[in-house]
Protein backbone atom coordinates (compact mmCIF):
# COMPACT_ATOMS: atom_id res chain seq x y z
CA UNK A 1 0.00 0.00 0.00
CA UNK A 2 2.79 2.08 0.84
CA UNK A 3 3.97 1.81 -2.65
CA UNK A 4 1.53 2.54 -4.23
CA UNK A 5 1.26 5.23 -2.41
CA UNK A 6 4.81 6.70 -3.27
CA UNK A 7 3.62 5.64 -7.15
CA UNK A 8 1.05 7.95 -6.68
CA UNK A 9 2.98 10.97 -5.75
CA UNK A 10 5.43 10.47 -8.37
CA UNK A 11 2.45 10.27 -10.68
CA UNK A 12 1.85 13.24 -9.46
CA UNK A 13 4.99 14.95 -10.30
CA UNK A 14 4.54 14.23 -14.18
CA UNK A 15 1.18 15.37 -14.45
CA UNK A 16 1.95 18.94 -12.20
CA UNK A 17 4.89 19.07 -15.28
CA UNK A 18 2.58 18.57 -17.54
CA UNK A 19 0.67 21.42 -16.70
CA UNK A 20 3.53 23.41 -16.58
CA UNK A 21 3.73 22.40 -20.47
CA UNK A 22 0.26 23.12 -21.20
CA UNK A 23 0.79 26.58 -19.97
CA UNK A 24 2.33 28.41 -23.06
CA UNK A 25 -0.32 26.45 -25.36
CA UNK A 26 -3.18 27.52 -23.67
CA UNK A 27 -1.67 30.81 -23.25
CA UNK A 28 -2.25 31.98 -26.62
CA UNK A 29 -5.58 32.35 -26.82
CA UNK A 30 -5.06 34.22 -23.11
CA UNK A 31 -2.66 36.66 -24.77
CA UNK A 32 -5.01 38.13 -26.82
CA UNK A 33 -7.65 38.06 -23.89
CA UNK A 34 -5.00 40.55 -22.87
CA UNK A 35 -4.91 42.74 -25.19
CA UNK A 36 -8.56 43.55 -25.02
CA UNK A 37 -8.29 43.97 -21.30
CA UNK A 38 -6.40 46.41 -22.41
CA UNK A 39 -8.58 47.63 -24.61
CA UNK A 40 -11.27 47.43 -21.60
CA UNK A 41 -8.94 49.82 -19.61
CA UNK A 42 -8.75 52.35 -21.88
CA UNK A 43 -12.98 52.15 -22.34
CA UNK A 44 -13.56 52.56 -18.45
CA UNK A 45 -11.13 55.68 -18.65
CA UNK A 46 -13.84 57.21 -21.20
CA UNK A 47 -16.42 55.53 -19.14
CA UNK A 48 -15.38 57.61 -16.14
CA UNK A 49 -15.44 60.80 -18.06
CA UNK A 50 -19.19 60.29 -19.13
CA UNK A 51 -19.61 59.72 -15.70
CA UNK A 52 -18.05 62.89 -14.56
CA UNK A 53 -20.04 64.30 -17.48
CA UNK A 54 -23.25 63.57 -15.92
CA UNK A 55 -22.36 64.50 -12.54
CA UNK A 56 -22.01 67.72 -13.38
CA UNK A 57 -25.85 67.94 -14.96
CA UNK A 58 -27.27 65.57 -12.16
CA UNK A 59 -31.13 66.33 -11.64
CA UNK A 60 -31.17 66.67 -8.07
CA UNK A 61 -35.07 67.11 -7.48
CA UNK A 62 -37.44 64.70 -8.74
CA UNK A 63 -41.25 64.06 -8.29
CA UNK A 64 -41.52 61.01 -7.04
CA UNK A 65 -44.08 58.28 -8.24
CA UNK A 66 -47.93 58.79 -7.59
CA UNK A 67 -47.52 62.26 -7.15
CA UNK A 68 -50.81 64.37 -8.52
CA UNK A 69 -50.49 68.26 -9.07
CA UNK A 70 -51.72 69.05 -5.85
CA UNK A 71 -50.38 66.59 -3.78
CA UNK A 72 -46.67 65.62 -5.06
CA UNK A 73 -43.55 64.12 -3.19
CA UNK A 74 -39.92 65.88 -4.08
CA UNK A 75 -36.97 63.61 -3.98
CA UNK A 76 -34.08 66.01 -3.10
CA UNK A 77 -30.51 64.91 -3.72
CA UNK A 78 -27.45 65.90 -1.62
CA UNK A 79 -30.09 67.76 1.28
CA UNK A 80 -30.53 66.98 4.66
CA UNK A 81 -32.07 68.83 8.12
CA UNK A 82 -30.39 72.17 6.73
CA UNK A 83 -32.67 73.09 3.84
CA UNK A 84 -35.69 70.62 5.03
CA UNK A 85 -36.59 71.70 8.03
CA UNK A 86 -36.66 75.43 6.55
CA UNK A 87 -38.30 74.73 3.73
CA UNK A 88 -40.92 72.81 5.61
CA UNK A 89 -41.80 75.60 7.71
CA UNK A 90 -41.79 78.18 4.69
CA UNK A 91 -43.89 75.91 2.62
CA UNK A 92 -46.36 75.82 5.36
CA UNK A 93 -46.47 79.31 5.87
CA UNK A 94 -48.12 79.02 2.59
CA UNK A 95 -52.07 79.74 3.13
CA UNK A 96 -52.57 78.35 0.08
CA UNK A 97 -50.43 74.76 0.61
CA UNK A 98 -52.69 72.12 3.17
CA UNK A 99 -50.07 70.05 4.21
CA UNK A 100 -46.10 69.73 3.86
CA UNK A 101 -43.33 67.55 5.36
CA UNK A 102 -40.04 66.35 5.32
CA UNK A 103 -38.10 63.27 5.91
CA UNK A 104 -34.38 62.26 5.54
CA UNK A 105 -35.56 58.24 4.35
CA UNK A 106 -32.33 56.86 5.19
CA UNK A 107 -29.25 58.70 7.22
CA UNK A 108 -26.93 57.10 4.90
CA UNK A 109 -28.67 58.26 1.51
CA UNK A 110 -28.03 61.43 0.47
CA UNK A 111 -31.72 62.15 -0.20
CA UNK A 112 -34.48 64.30 1.30
CA UNK A 113 -38.10 63.92 0.56
CA UNK A 114 -40.89 66.52 0.70
CA UNK A 115 -44.44 65.63 0.63
CA UNK A 116 -46.01 69.01 -0.71
CA UNK A 117 -50.10 68.71 -0.87
CA UNK A 118 -52.23 72.06 -1.66
CA UNK A 119 -55.46 72.82 -2.50
CA UNK A 120 -56.84 73.51 -5.51
CA UNK A 121 -56.18 77.35 -6.31
CA UNK A 122 -52.29 76.38 -6.57
CA UNK A 123 -49.99 73.13 -7.62
CA UNK A 124 -47.40 71.51 -5.59
CA UNK A 125 -44.29 71.92 -7.92
CA UNK A 126 -45.48 75.79 -7.33
CA UNK A 127 -45.60 75.87 -3.71
CA UNK A 128 -42.22 74.19 -3.75
CA UNK A 129 -41.09 77.07 -6.56
CA UNK A 130 -42.79 80.05 -4.22
CA UNK A 131 -41.19 78.12 -0.98
CA UNK A 132 -38.07 78.13 -2.19
CA UNK A 133 -38.07 82.12 -3.46
CA UNK A 134 -40.03 83.11 0.43
CA UNK A 135 -36.77 81.23 1.75
CA UNK A 136 -34.96 83.58 -0.63
CA UNK A 137 -36.53 86.35 0.98
CA UNK A 138 -36.49 85.56 4.43
CA UNK A 139 -32.51 84.93 3.91
CA UNK A 140 -32.46 88.89 2.24
CA UNK A 141 -34.15 90.15 5.13
CA UNK A 142 -32.26 88.80 7.75
CA UNK A 143 -28.87 89.31 5.82
CA UNK A 144 -29.65 93.18 6.08
CA UNK A 145 -31.09 93.18 9.54
CA UNK A 146 -27.52 91.82 10.42
CA UNK A 147 -25.48 94.11 8.58
CA UNK A 148 -27.43 97.02 9.74
CA UNK A 149 -27.40 95.94 13.46
CA UNK A 150 -23.66 95.23 12.56
CA UNK A 151 -23.40 98.77 11.46
CA UNK A 152 -25.32 100.25 15.02
CA UNK A 153 -22.81 98.05 16.84
CA UNK A 154 -19.52 99.37 15.98
CA UNK A 155 -21.02 102.66 15.87
CA UNK A 156 -21.47 102.67 19.34
CA UNK B 1 -34.21 99.97 9.97
CA UNK B 2 -37.67 100.75 11.15
CA UNK B 3 -37.56 97.88 13.58
CA UNK B 4 -37.26 98.00 17.40
CA UNK B 5 -36.07 94.97 19.26
CA UNK B 6 -38.38 96.02 22.41
CA UNK B 7 -41.64 94.98 20.42
CA UNK B 8 -41.69 91.50 20.68
CA UNK B 9 -45.39 90.43 20.54
CA UNK B 10 -46.36 91.38 17.39
CA UNK B 11 -44.61 88.92 16.35
CA UNK B 12 -43.37 87.49 12.76
CA UNK B 13 -45.69 90.48 10.89
CA UNK B 14 -42.87 92.18 11.77
CA UNK B 15 -40.41 89.81 9.99
CA UNK B 16 -36.81 88.62 11.75
CA UNK B 17 -34.90 90.94 13.86
CA UNK B 18 -31.36 90.89 14.46
CA UNK B 19 -29.51 92.16 17.63
CA UNK B 20 -25.82 92.29 18.27
CA UNK B 21 -24.81 91.98 21.58
CA UNK B 22 -21.06 91.79 21.44
CA UNK B 23 -18.55 91.46 18.37
CA UNK B 24 -15.22 91.26 18.00
CA UNK B 25 -12.38 89.78 16.37
CA UNK B 26 -13.53 86.28 17.46
CA UNK B 27 -16.56 86.01 18.27
CA UNK B 28 -19.81 87.88 17.50
CA UNK B 29 -22.93 87.37 20.04
CA UNK B 30 -26.57 88.19 18.71
CA UNK B 31 -30.31 87.67 18.88
CA UNK B 32 -32.10 86.38 15.97
CA UNK B 33 -35.81 87.08 16.44
CA UNK B 34 -39.19 86.77 15.10
CA UNK B 35 -37.95 83.88 13.34
CA UNK B 36 -38.91 79.92 13.09
CA UNK B 37 -36.91 77.55 14.61
CA UNK B 38 -36.56 75.89 11.44
CA UNK B 39 -34.69 78.52 10.23
CA UNK B 40 -32.80 79.65 13.01
CA UNK B 41 -31.07 75.63 12.88
CA UNK B 42 -30.53 76.05 9.19
CA UNK B 43 -28.27 78.97 9.83
CA UNK B 44 -27.29 77.33 12.74
CA UNK B 45 -26.22 73.95 10.77
CA UNK B 46 -24.55 76.03 7.23
CA UNK B 47 -22.59 78.02 9.49
CA UNK B 48 -21.24 75.00 11.08
CA UNK B 49 -20.84 73.00 7.91
CA UNK B 50 -20.95 74.04 4.81
CA UNK B 51 -18.90 77.47 4.73
CA UNK B 52 -16.47 77.40 2.35
CA UNK B 53 -12.62 78.06 3.70
CA UNK B 54 -9.26 76.40 2.90
CA UNK B 55 -7.05 73.93 4.44
CA UNK B 56 -3.69 72.19 4.01
CA UNK B 57 -5.57 69.00 2.30
CA UNK B 58 -1.90 67.09 0.87
CA UNK B 59 1.49 66.85 2.43
CA UNK B 60 4.52 66.17 0.41
CA UNK B 61 7.18 65.26 2.73
CA UNK B 62 10.76 65.41 1.63
CA UNK B 63 12.52 64.88 4.50
CA UNK B 64 11.41 64.41 7.98
CA UNK B 65 14.14 63.27 11.40
CA UNK B 66 11.63 64.20 14.18
CA UNK B 67 9.95 62.14 16.23
CA UNK B 68 6.46 62.54 14.82
CA UNK B 69 5.51 60.72 12.21
CA UNK B 70 4.73 61.54 8.82
CA UNK B 71 1.10 60.89 8.78
CA UNK B 72 0.64 62.61 11.94
CA UNK B 73 2.70 65.35 11.08
CA UNK B 74 0.50 66.24 7.66
CA UNK B 75 -2.92 65.29 10.33
CA UNK B 76 -1.57 68.20 12.12
CA UNK B 77 -1.03 70.53 9.36
CA UNK B 78 -4.25 70.16 7.79
CA UNK B 79 -5.62 71.53 11.65
CA UNK B 80 -4.12 74.71 11.33
CA UNK B 81 -6.41 77.86 10.77
CA UNK B 82 -5.58 79.22 7.11
CA UNK B 83 -6.74 82.31 6.41
CA UNK B 84 -9.48 82.35 4.39
CA UNK B 85 -10.18 85.81 2.88
CA UNK B 86 -10.83 85.57 -0.88
CA UNK B 87 -11.88 82.10 -0.79
CA UNK B 88 -14.58 82.70 -3.22
CA UNK B 89 -12.19 83.27 -5.69
CA UNK B 90 -10.42 80.26 -5.27
CA UNK B 91 -11.85 77.04 -7.28
CA UNK B 92 -12.87 73.41 -6.07
CA UNK B 93 -9.92 71.28 -6.98
CA UNK B 94 -12.59 68.92 -8.51
CA UNK B 95 -13.95 72.03 -10.64
CA UNK B 96 -10.58 73.18 -11.92
CA UNK B 97 -9.42 72.17 -15.24
CA UNK B 98 -5.51 71.63 -13.99
CA UNK B 99 -4.49 68.64 -13.61
CA UNK B 100 -3.65 68.20 -9.44
CA UNK B 101 -3.60 71.17 -8.26
CA UNK B 102 -2.91 74.45 -9.50
CA UNK B 103 -2.70 78.53 -8.61
CA UNK B 104 -6.11 78.58 -9.42
CA UNK B 105 -7.62 75.87 -7.30
CA UNK B 106 -4.65 75.91 -4.26
CA UNK B 107 -2.30 77.09 -2.39
CA UNK B 108 1.26 75.63 -2.14
CA UNK B 109 3.04 75.63 1.72
CA UNK B 110 6.73 74.91 2.55
CA UNK B 111 7.78 74.26 5.98
CA UNK B 112 11.70 73.64 6.40
CA UNK B 113 13.01 73.64 9.61
CA UNK B 114 16.03 72.59 11.05
CA UNK B 115 17.77 72.59 14.72
CA UNK B 116 20.85 73.12 14.72
CA UNK B 117 21.59 74.64 17.89
CA UNK B 118 22.03 72.88 21.51
CA UNK B 119 18.41 73.43 22.06
CA UNK B 120 15.30 72.04 21.26
CA UNK B 121 13.40 73.78 18.56
CA UNK B 122 9.67 74.61 18.36
CA UNK B 123 8.35 74.49 14.90
CA UNK B 124 5.54 77.11 14.76
CA UNK B 125 2.60 77.81 12.38
CA UNK B 126 4.61 80.97 11.30
CA UNK B 127 6.83 78.93 9.81
CA UNK B 128 5.03 77.78 7.36
CA UNK B 129 5.62 80.07 4.18
CA UNK B 130 2.90 80.18 1.11
CA UNK B 131 5.17 80.09 -2.10
CA UNK B 132 3.92 80.91 -5.45
CA UNK B 133 1.23 82.43 -6.85
CA UNK B 134 -2.14 83.05 -5.24
CA UNK B 135 -5.23 84.29 -5.99
CA UNK B 136 -4.69 87.21 -3.56
CA UNK B 137 -1.96 87.72 -0.93
CA UNK B 138 -3.25 86.86 3.10
CA UNK B 139 -5.29 83.45 1.28
CA UNK B 140 -3.86 80.49 2.58
CA UNK B 141 -1.36 82.44 5.03
CA UNK B 142 -1.85 80.91 8.22
CA UNK B 143 -3.81 82.52 11.37
CA UNK B 144 -1.41 83.77 13.90
CA UNK B 145 -3.17 85.30 16.60
CA UNK B 146 -1.11 84.61 19.88
CA UNK B 147 0.80 88.02 21.07
CA UNK B 148 4.26 86.86 20.31
CA UNK B 149 2.92 86.09 16.61
CA UNK B 150 3.76 82.50 16.95
CA UNK B 151 0.55 80.78 15.41
CA UNK B 152 0.21 76.75 16.57
CA UNK B 153 2.86 74.68 17.61
CA UNK B 154 3.31 72.17 15.23
CA UNK B 155 6.39 70.01 16.17
CA UNK B 156 9.72 70.32 18.27
CA UNK B 157 12.92 68.94 17.19
CA UNK B 158 15.83 67.58 18.64
CA UNK B 159 19.30 68.81 18.11
CA UNK B 160 19.89 67.59 14.32
CA UNK B 161 16.48 67.03 13.34
CA UNK B 162 15.05 68.36 10.32
CA UNK B 163 11.40 68.47 8.21
CA UNK B 164 11.20 69.54 4.97
CA UNK B 165 8.03 69.54 3.27
CA UNK B 166 5.47 71.08 0.85
CA UNK B 167 1.46 71.49 2.19
CA UNK B 168 -1.14 72.00 -0.61
CA UNK B 169 -3.93 73.72 0.36
CA UNK B 170 -7.34 73.06 -0.86
CA UNK B 171 -10.87 74.97 -0.88
CA UNK B 172 -13.31 72.69 1.08
CA UNK B 173 -16.06 72.94 3.75
CA UNK B 174 -16.35 71.36 7.18
CA UNK B 175 -19.19 68.66 6.56
CA UNK B 176 -16.49 66.49 4.51
CA UNK B 177 -13.89 67.48 7.06
CA UNK B 178 -13.83 69.54 10.58
CA UNK B 179 -10.49 70.96 9.26
CA UNK B 180 -12.53 73.11 6.77
CA UNK B 181 -15.00 74.66 9.46
CA UNK B 182 -14.36 78.67 10.25
CA UNK B 183 -15.65 78.56 13.39
CA UNK B 184 -14.43 77.13 16.43
CA UNK B 185 -17.95 77.00 18.23
CA UNK B 186 -21.36 77.82 17.62
CA UNK B 187 -23.55 78.58 20.70
CA UNK B 188 -27.08 78.35 19.97
CA UNK B 189 -29.91 78.59 22.42
CA UNK B 190 -33.28 79.36 23.22
CA UNK B 191 -36.09 79.71 26.05
CA UNK B 192 -33.72 80.51 28.57
CA UNK B 193 -36.42 80.06 31.30
CA UNK B 194 -37.14 76.42 29.72
CA UNK B 195 -40.76 77.98 29.55
CA UNK B 196 -41.49 75.69 26.75
CA UNK B 197 -40.25 72.42 28.78
CA UNK B 198 -37.86 71.50 25.99
CA UNK B 199 -35.28 71.08 28.20
CA UNK B 200 -35.35 68.92 31.48
CA UNK B 201 -33.60 69.97 34.26
CA UNK B 202 -31.28 67.14 36.09
CA UNK B 203 -31.57 67.77 40.06
CA UNK B 204 -31.08 66.55 43.33
CA UNK B 205 -33.59 68.29 45.48
CA UNK B 206 -34.71 71.71 43.72
CA UNK B 207 -33.16 72.57 39.55
CA UNK B 208 -34.12 76.17 39.96
CA UNK B 209 -31.34 76.32 42.72
CA UNK B 210 -28.89 73.88 41.30
CA UNK B 211 -28.78 75.05 38.02
CA UNK B 212 -26.92 78.78 37.04
CA UNK B 213 -29.64 81.30 34.97
CA UNK B 214 -28.80 81.45 31.46
CA UNK B 215 -26.44 84.17 30.04
CA UNK B 216 -29.55 85.55 28.29
CA UNK B 217 -32.17 84.86 31.44
CA UNK B 218 -32.41 88.49 31.87
CA UNK B 219 -33.00 89.03 28.53
CA UNK B 220 -36.64 87.40 28.70
CA UNK B 221 -39.65 87.74 31.42
CA UNK B 222 -39.21 85.13 33.65
CA UNK B 223 -42.29 82.56 34.21
CA UNK B 224 -45.45 83.96 36.37
CA UNK B 225 -45.52 81.72 39.77
CA UNK B 226 -47.87 79.40 39.13
CA UNK B 227 -47.88 80.48 35.36
CA UNK B 228 -49.75 77.58 33.55
CA UNK B 229 -48.28 75.87 30.57
CA UNK B 230 -48.53 77.41 27.09
CA UNK B 231 -48.49 74.58 25.18
CA UNK B 232 -49.25 76.19 21.70
CA UNK B 233 -45.90 78.40 22.61
CA UNK B 234 -42.75 77.97 19.98
CA UNK B 235 -39.28 79.42 20.16
CA UNK B 236 -38.70 82.90 18.87
CA UNK B 237 -35.90 84.10 19.96
CA UNK B 238 -32.58 82.88 19.45
CA UNK B 239 -29.14 83.88 20.73
CA UNK B 240 -26.34 82.86 18.60
CA UNK B 241 -22.40 83.00 19.79
CA UNK B 242 -20.38 82.89 16.70
CA UNK B 243 -16.61 81.97 18.08
CA UNK B 244 -14.29 82.53 14.98
CA UNK B 245 -10.89 80.07 14.21
CA UNK B 246 -9.49 82.82 12.47
CA UNK B 247 -9.61 82.11 9.04
CA UNK B 248 -12.47 84.23 8.68
CA UNK B 249 -13.90 87.05 10.43
CA UNK B 250 -17.11 86.12 12.70
CA UNK B 251 -19.60 88.50 11.25
CA UNK B 252 -18.38 86.73 7.33
CA UNK B 253 -19.26 83.70 9.34
CA UNK B 254 -22.75 84.95 9.11
CA UNK B 255 -23.26 86.27 6.37
CA UNK B 256 -21.30 83.97 4.34
CA UNK B 257 -23.58 81.20 6.34
CA UNK B 258 -27.15 82.97 4.43
CA UNK B 259 -25.08 83.59 1.36
CA UNK B 260 -24.79 79.37 1.27
CA UNK B 261 -28.42 78.89 2.11
CA UNK B 262 -28.77 81.52 -0.95
CA UNK B 263 -26.93 79.81 -2.87
CA UNK B 264 -28.76 76.19 -2.65
CA UNK B 265 -32.15 77.83 -2.75
CA UNK B 266 -30.44 79.47 -6.24
CA UNK B 267 -29.39 76.56 -7.20
CA UNK B 268 -32.80 74.59 -6.85
CA UNK B 269 -34.72 77.48 -8.15
CA UNK B 270 -32.51 77.73 -11.80
CA UNK B 271 -33.41 73.78 -11.69
CA UNK B 272 -36.71 73.82 -11.03
CA UNK B 273 -37.02 76.51 -13.73
CA UNK B 274 -34.79 74.52 -16.24
CA UNK B 275 -37.04 71.52 -15.72
CA UNK B 276 -40.17 73.34 -16.62
CA UNK B 277 -43.39 71.41 -15.61
CA UNK B 278 -43.38 67.85 -17.49
CA UNK B 279 -39.42 67.87 -16.59
CA UNK B 280 -40.14 66.77 -13.50
CA UNK B 281 -42.26 63.36 -14.48
CA UNK B 282 -38.77 61.27 -15.55
CA UNK B 283 -35.79 60.11 -13.18
CA UNK B 284 -33.08 61.99 -12.39
CA UNK B 285 -29.63 60.38 -13.18
CA UNK B 286 -31.38 57.73 -14.83
CA UNK B 287 -31.64 56.59 -18.00
CA UNK B 288 -30.26 59.97 -19.60
CA UNK B 289 -27.49 60.47 -22.49
CA UNK B 290 -24.67 62.68 -21.04
CA UNK B 291 -25.00 64.94 -23.95
CA UNK B 292 -25.44 68.19 -22.83
CA UNK B 293 -29.42 68.98 -23.27
CA UNK B 294 -30.01 66.29 -26.00
CA UNK B 295 -33.60 66.03 -26.66
CA UNK B 296 -35.75 68.39 -24.91
CA UNK B 297 -37.03 66.24 -22.41
CA UNK B 298 -33.63 65.66 -21.29
CA UNK B 299 -33.85 61.73 -21.67
CA UNK B 300 -32.83 59.19 -24.25
CA UNK B 301 -35.61 57.40 -25.64
CA UNK B 302 -35.01 55.18 -22.17
CA UNK B 303 -32.37 52.46 -23.91
CA UNK B 304 -29.42 55.03 -23.25
CA UNK B 305 -26.85 54.26 -20.83
CA UNK B 306 -25.52 57.38 -18.71
CA UNK B 307 -22.29 55.84 -20.10
CA UNK B 308 -22.75 57.35 -23.95
CA UNK B 309 -22.80 54.39 -25.81
CA UNK B 310 -25.81 53.28 -28.15
CA UNK B 311 -28.44 50.95 -26.71
CA UNK B 312 -27.92 47.53 -26.57
CA UNK B 313 -23.96 47.71 -26.37
CA UNK B 314 -22.50 46.98 -23.20
CA UNK B 315 -20.67 49.84 -21.09
CA UNK B 316 -17.12 48.10 -22.10
CA UNK B 317 -17.49 49.06 -25.59
CA UNK B 318 -17.52 46.63 -27.63
CA UNK B 319 -17.36 46.23 -31.14
CA UNK B 320 -20.16 46.75 -32.99
CA UNK B 321 -23.92 46.76 -31.59
CA UNK B 322 -24.48 43.18 -32.41
CA UNK B 323 -25.98 41.38 -29.63
CA UNK B 324 -23.41 38.27 -28.40
CA UNK B 325 -20.80 40.61 -27.70
CA UNK B 326 -19.23 39.41 -24.62
CA UNK B 327 -18.11 42.19 -22.15
CA UNK B 328 -14.29 41.79 -23.03
CA UNK B 329 -14.97 42.94 -26.83
CA UNK B 330 -14.01 40.16 -29.03
CA UNK B 331 -13.98 36.67 -28.07
CA UNK B 332 -10.92 35.34 -27.57
CA UNK B 333 -11.27 33.17 -30.66
CA UNK B 334 -11.55 35.47 -32.81
CA UNK B 335 -15.29 34.26 -34.42
CA UNK B 336 -16.95 37.22 -36.29
CA UNK B 337 -15.76 40.61 -35.63
CA UNK B 338 -12.13 40.76 -33.75
CA UNK B 339 -11.25 43.86 -32.35
CA UNK B 340 -8.12 44.43 -34.20
CA UNK B 341 -9.93 44.21 -37.46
Amino acid sequence: MARTKTKKEESVEPGSDVVMDEVPTSHQPESRDDMSVDEDENDEVEVEDNDAEVEDDVQRVRLLPGSTPTAASFEFLNEGHTLGNALRYIIMKNPDVEFCAYAIPHPSEPKMNVRIQTFDSTTAVEALEKGLRDLQELCDVVTDQFVVAREKFMAK
Amino acid sequence: MDYDPMVMDDAEALGPVVKISQADSVRVKFELSNADIAFANSLRRVMLGEIPTIAIDLVEIEDNSSVLADEFIAHRLGLIPLNADGVEALLYARDCDCDGCCEHCSVRLTLHAKCTGDENMHVFARDLVPTGDRVNQVLGTPVVSDSEGLGPLILKLRPGQEVKLQCIAKKGIAKEHAKWAPSAAIGFEYDPHNKLRHTDFWYETDAKTEWPPSEYASWEEPPQEGEPFDYDAVPNRFYYNVESAGNLPPDTIVSEGIKVIQQKLAGLIHELADEGGDGMNGDYNGPRSPEYGTGADGFGGGYTTPFGNGGNQSSWGGAGGAGGTTPYGATPYGAGQSSWS
